[in-house]
This record gives structure tokens, C-alpha cells and sequence, in this order.
């Protein structure tokens, strides 16, 4: 029963990937990417892995794709087109970074002897069953992990924090400000009140900006009049 | 396989079918409910033609759905076209067999059974899982209609369901702090006498166990964010029809339209189950230790009450702004969700230390 599982879920996911690498339509790949993930939760349910199972359908197919699969539908990303590869070497080192995989799975097999699905170390097998469950994981995280666990936690909130320095704009804006998105062109008059009629023309993002290449940064705005 | 294995496999197929009949038939039924309760609330009769006061309706419904002719889009993308109404319907009905309709209970021939069709460690993940499975239903019948109104619809209900899932999420934790399991069954015993208010002479004060009066602020987060799940008044936004016709189910026509029609009543149904087994004591209320068939009727009861709250709340709320929507989601109900459960510990820690 458990190898008829293995052998369907390992096929759902195996076929699932090359199906999301094969497709041409973004939308398409993304779909097959979460078959790929729920074959894996699977998986870890046949592996006596619950709380993973579980954490994996959540995080990776019911968090992450549906915001890849949101981008995809808001961008409306058309098929990708046949071109010609440009980095013609890049086929080269595939090739032979698939060769050492396949090499590392036959090393492993063939000192695993012809029984792969049976563990190395049969004393080890103890108390496996204990291991997925939720107490088990957490006892472990909040004590023999614990540092590793905050360091990633904090590591995820450096990315955080560094995304949105990314995304920021450079300097504050005044609350009277206005943001557009993307560059636009505005007249002088926008900006400086006493300047009506000047029609010069200044290419930036906000009004604060464009009010700082012309030099009016201490002239009260106009939303402030 | 011996005989004991096969006669326990077909008693939780069983149970499962009968789970999946009860369930539809109060979804079906909660239709004309709503049809019937709104048009009290706007003074009207609402549909009361079909059988005694209007009691076939639903049937009624089903047959002009299956016989409505099937309209596809011409340039829609055809298989996921076909695909989102089955994700949607499925990640909906998944979910029902975690839920624990009552305690254990004897029956004539068969001997104990407990009233709950699958019970295993992580159930309330399994919940959360398969509910944020839901959500590509109908984000993908908004893409694949190729149609703007869809597109808007589907995008604004990721959009909601991202947001509204942490908050859900983070109400629960509460809970599953409280009572150290993330198993539906035992969180619903642990109401049954807590601080022996079970065990009191007077049985009426048995509710008082219930979950809900430790978790107040857990509860109405929980409650706020499940109606913005399930795309409900006032969080309607992915088919608002003033702004967006339908929203992600306009190309969907006959059978396919019955099933996001239905997937979200199921949906609704679920997270009342959700809200009544954490917070509300599932199937415990007086007198079900003498009589175990009492649970279940306590517990749809309480399922029917949050039904009619749906109900009620759309027959009185405008809709949010969309702006609104994203600001209380995430500049008010997160927060809050997230001093609940630091409250939570802190106040379990300090109660643990005396």
C-alpha cells in the first residue's frame, strides 16, 4: 500500500515538474507548480508527517502561488515565443549537472542494496513515528533548534525590511505631496503658486521631486494654500 | 484485509455520505432561508410558490440550473475554464469530514461510534489547508473568461483572501494555545467541563465552558475575517454587481455558475462549523451526557445560527470601499489578532507560574 502511494505521488510530482518547466503559458506552469507541491504534501504524509503536510499545503501552494499566480494574472504575462538561446553554454553545464545527479541517485542505490524504501540504520526507526507529530516538532524547534529557528526568523525579516527599502522612494514626502505611478510631466505652475502661466516643463514621479529640480523646495505647496 | 477492517472502512464511507447528504441539504436550504429572510427584512414575501410555503423551492432551483443552456466564452481559456469551478467546489466540500458532529454515541446493531468521520492530529490545519486551496477557484474562473469584470473579480479576491487568511489564522492560535491540541475532537472536549461547570447542579450553566469566554476578541476577529473568506456582505467585494456585473462568475452559466453558487454556501457552512467547534463548544450543551443524540442537534443548531447571522448581516451592511477593505484588514484586524495572542500567552504563562 505505501509503495503504491510512493510510486503515485512521486509520479504526480515528477510529472507535475516537467510539466511546469515544459509549458509555454506562465499561468499554466504555475498550476502544475502547486500539483507539484500537493504530490510532495502527500508524500510526507506517507512518511508519517502530518504537521509538514499540512505547513507545506498552507506556506508554498496556498500562500506563495497564489500570490505568483496574481502577479501572473495582473501583469497578464502573454506565452512565452520561441527564440534562440542565447547563452548557448548554459546547455552544456545542465547536461552535466544532470549527469553528477543521476550519478549521486545510482551511488545511492547501489550501496543502498535493492531495497531503497528500507532505512539505513534500523535502530534509528525507534520512535518514528513520533517524529511528524506537532508536539514532537515543536518541543524541538523552541529547544535543540532553537537558534537556528530565530536566525532564520530573523533572516526573513531582514528580507522583509530590505524589500521595502527597495520599494521605497528616495526621501520623505510631504503629507501634501502627490504620488503618481510612474514618471509624468509637470508645468512649473503646478508647483509654485506665484509661477502661474510658466509652462515649464519637469519630468519626475511626485510633485516633491519635480519641485526639487527646479529649486522650490521652501515655497509652500499649493494644496497647502 | 479481515472482516473488521472492511466493515470499519464502509462505516466511514458511510458516515461520510452522510455527512456530505445532511450538509447539502441544509446548504440547499439555507438558500431559501436567505431568500426568505431577506425578503422579510426588505418587506417583501420572497419565493413561497414551489410546495408549502415555498419549501421545494431549492429543488426547483437545482432543475432550471441543470437544464439553463451551457454558454462558453469563445476566446476563454478552455481548461481552466472547466477546471475552477471543480477546485472551488472540491477544496469547499473537502473539509467537512474533520468536523466532529457529536460525541460518542450508541447504536443498535453497530455498537460505539463516534460521530466524526476522520480524526487525526492536525485536523484544524487540514481545515486551514484546504480552505486556502479554495481560493484558485476563483482566481482562475476570473482569469480564464477572458473577460475584464472576471479578471477584476478574481484578482480582488486574492487580493481579500491573502489578506484576511493571516488575521483568520492568527485568532485561532489563541485557541489551539489554550488547549495544547490542534485535533478538533479533543479542543471540543476540553469545552465539555472546564473549571467543572460540567458537573454543577444546575446543568444550564454548562456553556460557560465554552471556549468563547476565553477567547472573546479571538471569536469576533474569527468571526469578521471568516465573512471576508467566504466573499460575504459587507466583504462582497469579488462580485460586487454594481461595479463589476458579476464579478468572477459572469461568463459561468447552468451547472458550472450551481456549482460556485453552492461552493459558497458549503464554504459558509464550514467556517460556521470552524466557529462553532473552537468557540462555541461544538456539540456540548446541556443534557448530552444523558442523551448523546442531543449534540448533534446542538451542534447544527449553533451552525444554523451563524447561517442566519450571515443572513442577517447582509440584509443590513453595505459593502466596504476596496481601499477600506485592505486598510481594516491589515492596519486594524492583523494587529489586534496579533495582541491577542501575545495576551494569550502572557496571561496562560502567569496563570501556569501560580
Amino acid at each position: 500500500m505505501t509503495t503504491f502511494l510512493f510510486v503515485l505521488l512521486a509520479g504526480l510530482a515528477i510529472g507535475s515538474a516537467i510539466a511546469m518547466v515544459v509549458q509555454r503559458n506562465p499561468l499554466y506552469s504555475a498550476i502544475s507548480l502547486i500539483g507539484v507541491f500537493i504530490a510532495l504534501a502527500g508524500l510526507y504524509l506517507t512518511l508519517a508527517a502530518p504537521f509538514l503536510a499540512a505547513i507545506q499545503i498552507i506556506v508554498y501552494a496556498g500562500a506563495i502561488m497564489v500570490l505568483v499566480v496574481f502577479v501572473i494574472m495582473l501583469l497578464n504575462v502573454e506565452e512565452e515565443e520561441h527564440k534562440p538561446l542565447r547563452m548557448g553554454y548554459l546547455t552544456v553545464i545542465a547536461i552535466l549537472l544532470a549527469a553528477i545527479l543521476f550519478g549521486e541517485a545510482g551511488f545511492i542505490l547501489y550501496f543502498m542494496g535493492n531495497s531503497p524504501l528500507e532505512p539505513l540504520n534500523p535502530n534509528a526507526v525507534g520512535n518514528a513515528s513520533n517524529v511528524g507529530l506537532t508536539a514532537s516538532i515543536g518541543t524541538g524547534l523552541f529547544t535543540t533548534y532553537l537558534l537556528p529557528f530565530e536566525i532564520t526568523s530573523v533572516l526573513l525579516l531582514m528580507a522583509i525590511v530590505g524589500a521595502m527599502t527597495l520599494a521605497r522612494r528616495v526621501g520623505l514626502l510631504r503629507p501634501t505631496d502627490l504620488v503618481v505611478p510612474g514618471s509624468q510631466v509637470l508645468t512649473r505652475q503646478t508647483l509654485d503658486p506665484k509661477a502661474i502661466g510658466d509652462a515649464t516643463e519637469v519630468e519626475s514621479s511626485t510633485t516633491a521631486e519635480a519641485a526639487r529640480v527646479l529649486g522650490l523646495e521652501g515655497v509652500p505647496h499649493r494644496r497647502e494654500e | 484485509m479481515d472482516w473488521n477492517t472492511i466493515t470499519s472502512v464502509g462505516l466511514k464511507l458511510l458516515g461520510i455520505n452522510i455527512a456530505f447528504v445532511v450538509v447539502l441539504m441544509i446548504v440547499a436550504y439555507t438558500v431559501l432561508a436567505e431568500r426568505r429572510v431577506l425578503a422579510l427584512i426588505q418587506g417583501r414575501l420572497g419565493p413561497n410558490r414551489v410546495g408549502y410555503g415555498g419549501i421545494l423551492q431549492p429543488f426547483a432551483d437545482l432543475l432550471k440550473f441543470i437544464f439553463k443552456e451551457e454558454i462558453v466564452p469563445d476566446k476563454a481559456t478552455k481548461f481552466v475554464y472547466f477546471l475552477a469551478p471543480f477546485i472551488a467546489i472540491v477544496g469547499a466540500l473537502m473539509t467537512i469530514i474533520v468536523y466532529p458532529f457529536g460525541p460518542d454515541v450508541n447504536l443498535p446493531v453497530i455498537g460505539a461510534v463516534r460521530l466524526v468521520a476522520a480524526q487525526f492530529d492536525v485536523s484544524l490545519l487540514y481545515v486551514l489547508a484546504i480552505t486556502s486551496i479554495g481560493v484558485y477557484g476563483i482566481a482562475l474562473a476570473g482569469w480564464s473568461s477572458n473577460n475584464k469584470y472576471s479578471l477584476m473579480g478574481g484578482l480582488r479576491a486574492s487580493a481579500q483572501l491573502i489578506s484576511y487568511e493571516l488575521s483568520l489564522g492568527l485568532s485561532l492560535v489563541g485557541v489551539v494555545l489554550l488547549s495544547g491540541s490542534l485535533d478538533l475532537f479533543s479542543i471540543v472536549e476540553q469545552q465539555t467541563n472546564r473549571w467543572g461547570f460540567g458537573t454543577t447542579a444546575n446543568i444550564f450553566l454548562q456553556p460557560l465552558s465554552w471556549n468563547i469566554f476565553l477567547q472573546p476578541l479571538g471569536f469576533i476577529i474569527y468571526l469578521i475575517s471568516a465573512i471576508a473568506e467566504t466573499n460575504r456582505v459587507p466583504f462582497d467585494l469579488p462580485e460586487a454587481e454594481t461595479e463589476l456585473v458579476a464579478g468572477f462568475h459572469t461568463e459561468y452559466s447552468a451547472l458550472k455558475f450551481a456549482l460556485f453558487f453552492m461552493a459558497e454556501y458549503v464554504n459558509m457552512f464550514t467556517v460556521s462549523m470552524l466557529a462553532t467547534t473552537l468557540f462555541l463548544g461544538g456539540w456540548n450543551g446541556p443534557f448530552v451526557e444523558q442523551l448523546p443524540f442531543l449534540g448533534v442537534f446542538y451542534f447544527l443548531g449553533k451552525v444554523i445560527f451563524f447561517l442566519f447571522l450571515y443572513i442577517w448581516l447582509r440584509g443590513t451592511l453595505p459593502r466596504f470601499r476596496f481601499d477600506q477593505l485592505m486598510n481594516f484588514g491589515w492596519k486594524f484586524l492583523l494587529p489586534v489578532a496579533i495582541l491577542n495572542v501575545v495576551l494569550t500567552a502572557t496571561v496562560y504563562f502567569v496563570t501556569m507560574l501560580f
